[in-house]
């Protein structure tokens, strides 16, 4: 931590070497972040490239009162968001239908340790997963992402993408259980 | 909210909270005594927690030349 303080103070005065650190501290991270909410290589790469442009552009701005990490997550979320305003919401599924009802414990219970494929190395597995998240809609796919995946907590999740506390836990609550159901469906 | 009337739709209700915040609270005790009683909850409970160590573990490796390419780009190579 004291070391990323001391590259980011080099970095804002315009040292290259300490700005190249940084990137190779934070790009594997970005990159995988851009691909788990937009689920394609290429765009991943293309938004890695656009966030760190950013933190660059910016990086006098930071004022280091959150962790550049967070920094960057929101710069990433940013720019996601922004390419998905531009696609129709008929591409995703509408989360009013998932209510908080008995029946989708009951109806939806099924034994998962019987499944074959459950290790994350499997393509058939890859493929249902990347199915499900890709029909929520962005705004909750990153909710579901920072919070659960990337293991932010609900207030800086809410901070990142400028939402209420408790938006936050009804996004993540409605994800959660379409992720689940839908994972569940592909596995029956 | 009382641990005797814990039901199915609270537990689907509070998940959020019961998966990784305030595990200490009254109404999180009384949802992990209800896990632990109603079958149907438990393997609710278990599977979201199953989905989310599915999109956690799954992880790209970045490009090999992508560093070199990203570098580059942002005019940091030396």
């Amino acid at each position: 931590m004291q070391e990323e303080k001391l590259l980011i103070s080099l970095a804002k005065s315009g040292d290259k070497a300490a700005l190249a650190e940084l990137v190779k501290l934070y790009e594997s991270t970005i990159y995988n972040f851009a691909f788990k909410i937009c689920r394609d290589k290429e765009k991943a790469e293309n938004i890695m490239q656009e966030t760190f442009y950013s933190m660059i552009k910016s990086l006098n701005q930071f004022e280091g009162d959150s962790k550049l990490s967070t920094w960057l997550y929101r710069i990433v979320s940013n720019h996601c968001l922004m390419g998905a305003r531009k696609l129709k919401s008929s591409n995703f599924v509408s989360l009013d239908e998932i209510e908080d009802d008995e029946n989708n414990v009951k109806e939806l219970a099924v034994d998962w340790d019987s499944i074959p494929f459950k290790s994350t190395e499997n393509d058939e597995l890859k493929k249902i997963l990347d199915d499900s998240i890709k029909k929520l809609h962005p705004d909750y796919r990153v909710v579901f992402l920072l919070r659960d995946v990337e293991g932010l907590s609900t207030e800086e999740t809410a901070s990142i993408l400028e939402l209420t506390v408790p938006a936050v836990k009804s996004r993540l609550h409605r994800a959660r259980a379409f992720l689940r159901n839908d994972i569940n469906e592909a596995f029956k | 909210m009382k641990e005797n009337e814990i039901k199915c739709k609270d537990v689907v209700n509070h998940i959020c909270e019961s998966l990784g915040e305030d595990l200490n609270s009254a109404q999180c005790i009384a949802i992990k005594k209800h896990l632990g009683e109603c079958k149907n909850c438990a393997s609710y409970f278990k599977t979201v927690e199953m989905t989310i160590d599915f999109y956690k573990k799954y992880n790209v490796e970045l490009p090999e030349d992508a560093h070199d390419k990203l570098l580059k780009s942002l005019g940091l190579n030396t």
